[in-house]
């Protein structure tokens, strides 16, 4: 991430894949999509594919893990070998453990654990293809399968990254982006109070560039949570007989 | 004052409004109430209940649950219930010795009963009472937040399947429903679609043209 001259990332004021500086990938976002999960999510962003899935609440073993005050929320994250360009080796690496972490840290910030002494809540989060951004990708179908596990939350999660390319502030980066650009900036907010539940930062910006990709990411953070909500908002219609009861099935 | 309709959609974190008493789902923070479960929100008067769209089973006393033994201690069992939650089954139950007597006589590991919920603590820890064995019968898994609509306003939707269908039907609160004799595949096809239709108005009418027409 230390710039790479040779490459041109921005031409005409547009990106290499035709976006705006603004502007994000196409989105796709379906829930309940594993039967046999308490909730999941499916989110295509741009070329992330990212499945997730959610088990529990239910018992913690070992025994003296469990905290009678509140539940334990374990995240994992897994890149599929398949997932990039040169086949990865799979099981857990240092990436891959830390962004289990922050994952994990950003989600008990919402989710009420206190309603679950004792017991543990696993989110498994797999990239089936990477293409920049996994983890906020990630961070994003986690939320949404929690809410579809009807586990008692404050707020969705929303995330999206800004970083830098070519000396130009943009937002949500892409793997050419991601590998040849200055800066990248994951982040995610809870959308009702604007608060900050991670943050991170590869890369250098100076103080005002920073303040510009801030609010971009931001902004990118609220549109994702508009297609959070309108999914999980679609998926109860059948919940509320919308369009009447099919006899046929 | 209210920020939505009754039988609203919410999800997570939405602003339902202020001056106003929040009951289950929902949570008050600096005077507003928000939802904290997407589903279908209830008002009732000054009261606010979020109805959950789905999500697991946590013992209430009181309920009636369809549990697998699990394990035969001395004094006692334990059982699954189908929850974050293990229920103990005290001996006492069937004999008045239990210490003394071998309680796999009575239930094994494997065997499925259902059981009355008599207390729960505030780590929900609870205990089991007066068990009655299934021996035959099938057992479909239902969401157990979707449940309370397949018993109906004072039974009404339950009652009607079982006449219906002339099957016997016990349903725990815990997601498990026991059905034998009458019109099996009936029985089971209607609660499905209860669980899939859940908080449709005027499901229960809805339901019974449906049952008449395919037990014609």
């Amino acid at each position: 991430m230390s710039g790479n001259g040779d490459v041109v990332l921005i031409k005409d004021g547009k990106r290499l894949d035709g976006r705006g500086f603004e502007e994000l990938r196409d989105i796709k976002m379906e829930v309940s999509v594993l039967e046999r999960a308490a909730g999941s999510a499916y989110v295509e962003w741009g070329k992330n594919k990212v499945m997730v899935g959610v088990y529990g609440p239910r018992e913690l073993h070992p025994k003296f893990l469990q905290d009678p005050t509140k539940a334990m929320l374990r995240c994992v994250y897994n890149l599929a070998p398949f997932s990039v360009d040169e086949r990865k080796k799979p099981g857990p690496d240092r990436r891959s453990v830390e962004i289990s972490k922050v994952t994990s840290e950003a989600l008990s910030s919402v989710v009420m654990l206190e309603r679950f002494p004792n017991t543990v809540i696993d989110v498994f989060i797999e990239i089936l293809q990477a293409d920049a951004g996994t983890r906020c990708v990630g961070l994003t179908a986690a939320s949404l399968a929690l809410a579809d596990a009807g586990i008692p939350m404050k707020d969705l999660v929303s995330a999206c990254s800004a970083g830098k390319v070519d000396g130009q502030v943009v937002v949500d980066l892409m793997k050419e982006e991601d590998n040849f650009g200055e800066c990248d900036l994951p982040m995610a907010i809870i959308p009702k109070k604007g608060e900050i539940v991670l943050l991170q930062m590869d890369g250098k910006l100076s103080r005002d560039e920073f303040k510009e990709a801030y609010k971009l990411a931001y902004d990118g953070c609220m549109k994702v949570y508009d297609l959070q909500r309108k999914t999980l908002m679609e998926s109860m219609k059948k919940f509320v007989g919308e369009g009447g009861i099919e006899n046929g099935d | 004052m209210l920020n939505i309709k009754d039988r609203d959609l919410v999800v997570p974190g939405d602003l339902i409004g202020n001056e106003i008493v929040p009951d289950m789902n929902c949570y008050m923070e600096g005077g507003n109430v928000y939802s904290a479960v997407e589903g279908l929100v209830r008002v009732d008067g000054r009261k606010i209940k979020v109805v959950p769209s789905s999500g697991g089973y946590i013992p209430k006393r009181e309920d009636v649950v369809i549990g697998v033994i699990m394990d035969v201690l001395t004094g006692k069992w334990l059982v699954d219930i189908n929850s974050p939650y293990i229920c103990a089954m005290s001996g006492e139950e069937v004999s008045r010795d239990a210490a003394k007597t071998d309680l796999s006589r009575y239930y094994k590991v494997g065997d499925i009963i259902t059981a009355k919920i008599g207390s729960v603590n505030e780590v929900y820890s609870c205990q089991l009472m007066k068990p009655w064995k299934i021996e035959s019968g099938l057992i479909i898994d239902v969401n157990p937040k979707r449940v309370p609509r397949v018993v109906g306003k004072q039974k009404s939707m339950l009652n009607m399947i079982r006449e219906k269908t002339g099957s016997r039907v016990i349903v725990g609160q815990n997601g498990k429903i026991w059905i034998k004799d009458g019109n099996v595949d009936l029985a089971v096809n209607t609660i499905k679609k209860i669980e899939k239709y859940a908080q449709t108005q005027g499901l229960t009418d809805q339901i019974a043209e449906y049952l008449d027409k395919e037990s014609r």
